[in-house]
């Protein structure tokens, strides 16, 4: 269990006045967060101006000390154990860098495998089933600079798995993959916390992602915390609206007084296309049923219904316009 | 033409407002300065003024030290030259701007015209910062025909620029810069009569000065400098140089506009 | 064991990496051959007769030896000095941000990587000055005995040189612009072209500042000379005195930067 009480970070930046004199200025980029990581857990990481996400990550990795607060690992100290804790951690960032371009892909993983005190058959073992698992054998010898976006960002995974780590961050791990790779990298993180047990921390723009993989996320802006939930409960406590589109044979302006009488509560707004009616209905609550069993009273028959649930997207939409304003 | 030179021009004038080269801009000072304050110690302090016969035979002066001085000016001047033209295309292909610059229909001759012409105010600065260095080692500065100076400086200016351009479509061709202009740099810190005259050297490495401009450009400079000849006198050193750079222009031009070509089948294609 | 083990990681790696292009051949081996015979052709103009004011300070006949050790002994250190520039280029591309989430030990990947790459960057021009040793006839004049001693002692010293070199490089944000200040002094300097007696004491002064002096002194002495480890011995003292102090240093430096890029996030310290 990683646990990080009352983190904070501050950074203090040199601003140039002019060529001889600079000040000093000091940005609070994370403030008094309090974040948990279970075993076989997936958490979410989300921030509306993107700021204290890689901060955070680079502070549960070790990279980075904290100004504040204290993070444990299954007991030991961020800080003062940190050699210790970075065989249990791994980090991986989206994007281009941070592998050796000239190496092959086994090279890299091999590299990176004797930094982390691996060796002989037991690395070479690791190697071939780590390629093997993000579909990468063919490859291996190949150079990396030969390699698409995809293959790369799988390496990265791969690299990232290189000590076995039981704790896993994620930064962006989707950035600008094809829909295809991204989907099966999805399918692989889920296996990771689920079949193996590993903790992971995703931070990501794509939200359905979010929503799809996170047992709970934090939402945080400017460095703290405003929302912490399962992304279920995020998005029926921040959206409250449900919105149902129907597809209909022509209606009356008598059957659409009806209608709209019985749906108390609710906003209706109808339209007519030829000899069909459109109706769109956003409602408090599901109104799914009752909808149904009105038009079924009044005869008309449903050419299409489309249900729009919330999502953790509208949600974050919600609260970025709440914070605005 | 005279858009793409002043464009061109202005664009690099910005860029060095923006971040000056300061690595080049002193290393280039400092391979003239260093050439002068080793010849300095070697001769004063290693060799106690000893010169062999053969030096003033084949230098045609006994003022060693105003050799070498002139010789490190020239060499530092040459290098800076061949360093802003050749790399001119290199680093567009290296910004990603290579592609836009050669979708216009802009003139070729005016980008590097331009590009030379704004680089030379920062290699003009260079050249005075080391002969105020050298005047305080022992180089004269009284009684010299300035205009005969400009003169042999730029012969060698067109002549050195034309070799830059078969410089820069071999940093094409190669997707590189720092080591092949060091290995031309080294070669001809060896061969042009820089720090001793080149007939020390065996014949079989001494052909390779003959088609370097900075050969002839450095002797023509110390002749008119420390012998104070007349132009006439210079005259076929000039000419020598304006032959090189009459053979190399086409050349230069050629390879520049095939490697252009290359560089962007091999990245784009 | 789990030092040889990123040893030989770390010179895998740099191999892939840095000799991917052969073009790199030419840094090693032309340049620095160039660069010795350029400095042969520079002693021409003066006297090289018997009577020559050289003689006071060393052999004149021996002046192709003299460069050639000289030059032998610059590109031990100037070849490591080439490959710490590519620790900005690690920055840069975020590996050492990856180097650094390992539980490495820093200091033995710094030292290691001057190690690794030693070898490799060496081994052309060691042939060319075998070579040239046979062409010109001086190979009867090396005391071959001494020749594995004064090389690995070269080795030992580029090898600190170079980590110190490493951490310089991995912190400054232009280290490119010390290259360019210290590669020609160094080379003069040192005694690599012209022996540092026949300095002013200030130009002795700036000799003591860089380490190839020491090594170099020995180096000669061992190989050109004929000394007995004796004979050297006090020499031998004030090297390892600087090379512990530079190690010193390194360690220090390093311990600083981490720490500096634990607080900021950044890895440029100066």
């Amino acid at each position: 269990m990683i646990e990080a009480k009352n983190l904070g970070k501050v950074y203090t930046v040199k601003k140039k006045i002019n060529f001889f004199r600079s000040e000093k200025e000091k940005v609070n980029a994370v403030k008094g967060l309090n974040l948990t990581i279970g075993e076989g857990e997936i958490v979410g990481l989300l921030g509306l101006n993107g700021a204290g996400k890689t901060t955070t990550i680079k502070m549960l990795s070790t990279l980075l000390n904290p100004s504040a607060g204290k993070i444990t690992i299954d007991g030991l100290d961020a800080v003062k154990d940190a050699i210790k804790v970075k065989s249990m951690v791994n980090m991986i960032a989206g994007g281009e860098r941070m592998l050796y371009w000239r190496l092959t892909g086994a090279q890299n993983l091999r590299y990176f495998g004797k930094l982390y005190g691996l060796s002989g058959g037991v690395l070479e073992d690791q190697i071939q089933n780590l390629l093997e698992e993000v579909g990468l054998t063919e490859a291996s010898n190949t150079p990396v600079e030969l390699y698409s976006k995809g293959m790369k960002q799988r390496l990265h995974i791969a690299r990232g798995l290189i000590n076995n780590p039981k704790y896993l961050f994620l930064d962006e791990p989707t950035l600008g993959l094809d829909a295809p790779v991204a989907k099966q990298l999805r399918e692989m993180v889920k296996s990771l916390a689920k079949n193996q047990g590993k903790g992971i921390l995703l931070t990501s723009h794509y939200l359905k992602e979010v929503e799809e993989l996170c047992d709970r996320v934090y939402i945080i802006e400017k460095g703290s915390l405003i929302l912490h939930d399962t992304p279920e409960n995020i998005t029926a406590s921040v959206v409250k609206n449900y919105h149902v589109k129907i597809e209909s044979s022509a209606l009356s302006t008598s059957q659409q007084n009806r209608i709209k009488q019985s749906l108390t509560g609710c906003s209706i707004e109808f339209s007519e296309q030829g000899d069909s009616s459109e109706m769109q209905i956003i409602a408090p609550f599901d109104p799914t049923a009752l909808i149904i069993s009105v038009c079924i009273k009044e005869s008309v028959a449903i050419q299409k219904l489309e249900l729009k649930r919330p999502r953790l997207e509208d949600a974050i939409l919600t609260l970025a316009k709440e914070k605005l304003a | 033409m005279w858009l793409a030179f002043s464009a061109t021009f202005q664009r690099n004038y910005l860029v060095m407002k923006r971040a000056f080269p300061w690595s080049f801009f002193l290393g280039h000072i400092l391979s003239g300065f260093y050439i002068i304050i080793f010849a300095y110690l070697t001769y004063f302090y290693v060799f106690k003024k000893d010169l062999s016969v053969s030096f003033s035979t084949y230098a045609g002066t006994d003022d060693y030290l105003s050799y070498v001085i002139l010789g490190g000016l020239l060499y530092s001047f040459s290098v800076s030259l061949l360093m802003i033209a050749s790399r001119a295309i290199i680093t567009e292909l290296r910004e990603g701007t290579l592609e836009a610059l050669l979708l216009t229909p802009s003139s070729r001759k005016g980008y590097f015209l331009g590009y030379v012409a704004q680089g030379l105010t920062r290699v003009g600065i260079e050249f005075a910062v080391i002969t105020v260095t050298g005047y305080f080692f022992g180089l004269h500065l009284q009684n010299i025909n300035w205009l005969s100076v400009i003169i042999v400086l730029f012969v060698l200016i067109v002549s050195t620029f034309s070799q830059a351009l078969v410089l820069g479509s071999f940093m094409l061709y190669f997707r590189d810069t720092y080591i092949t202009q060091n290995t031309l740099f080294v070669l001809m810190g060896l061969v042009c009569s820089i720090t001793f005259p080149a007939h020390f050297l065996p014949e079989a490495v001494r052909w390779i000065g003959t088609i370097m401009p900075l050969t002839y450009g450095v002797d023509a400079l110390r002749l008119v400098w420390i012998e104070g000849k007349s132009l006439s006198d210079i005259l076929p050193y000039l000419w020598k140089m304006i032959i090189l750079g009459i053979i190399y222009f086409p050349i230069g031009t050629f390879f520049i506009k095939r490697m252009e070509k290359y560089v962007l089948e091999k990245h784009f294609g | 064991m789990k030092l040889l083990s990123i040893l030989v990681a770390e010179t895998i790696k740099s191999h892939q990496h840095n000799f991917h292009n052969k073009l790199i051949y030419f840094s090693l081996l032309i340049w620095p051959a160039l660069l010795f015979v350029t400095s042969y052709y520079s002693f021409k103009p003066f006297n090289l007769s018997d009577s020559s004011p050289l003689s006071a300070y060393m052999d004149v006949d021996q002046i192709t030896m003299f460069l050639l050790t000289g030059y032998l002994g610059y590109i031990f250190f100037w070849s490591l000095v080439q490959s710490a520039w590519g620790m900005s280029y690690e920055r840069q591309a975020g590996t050492l941000e990856l180097i650094f989430l390992t539980p490495v030990s820093r200091i033995v990947v710094m030292f290691s990587r001057a190690a690794g790459n030693l070898l490799e960057a060496v081994w052309l021009f060691t042939g060319f000055t075998l070579f040239v040793l046979v062409v010109t006839g001086n190979a009867g004049d090396i005391h071959w005995w001494n020749v594995p001693l004064g090389l690995g002692l070269l080795s030992v010293s580029a090898i600190v040189w170079g980590g110190f070199l490493n951490i310089v490089f991995l912190f400054s944000r232009d280290a490119g612009i010390l290259f360019t200040i210290f590669e020609e002094p160094m080379q003069f300097f040192s005694g690599v072209r012209i022996p540092v007696l026949a300095f002013p004491l200030w130009g002795k002064m700036i000799a003591l500042i860089f380490p190839l002096t020491y090594v170099l002194e020995i180096f000669r002495d061992l190989v050109l000379n004929g000394k007995g480890l004796v004979e050297l011995a006090e020499q031998f003292i004030v090297l390892f005195g600087v090379l512990a102090f530079l190690a010193i240093v390194s360690a220090f430096l390093l311990k600083k930067a981490e720490t500096h890029a634990k607080e900021t996030g950044n890895m440029v310290l100066f």
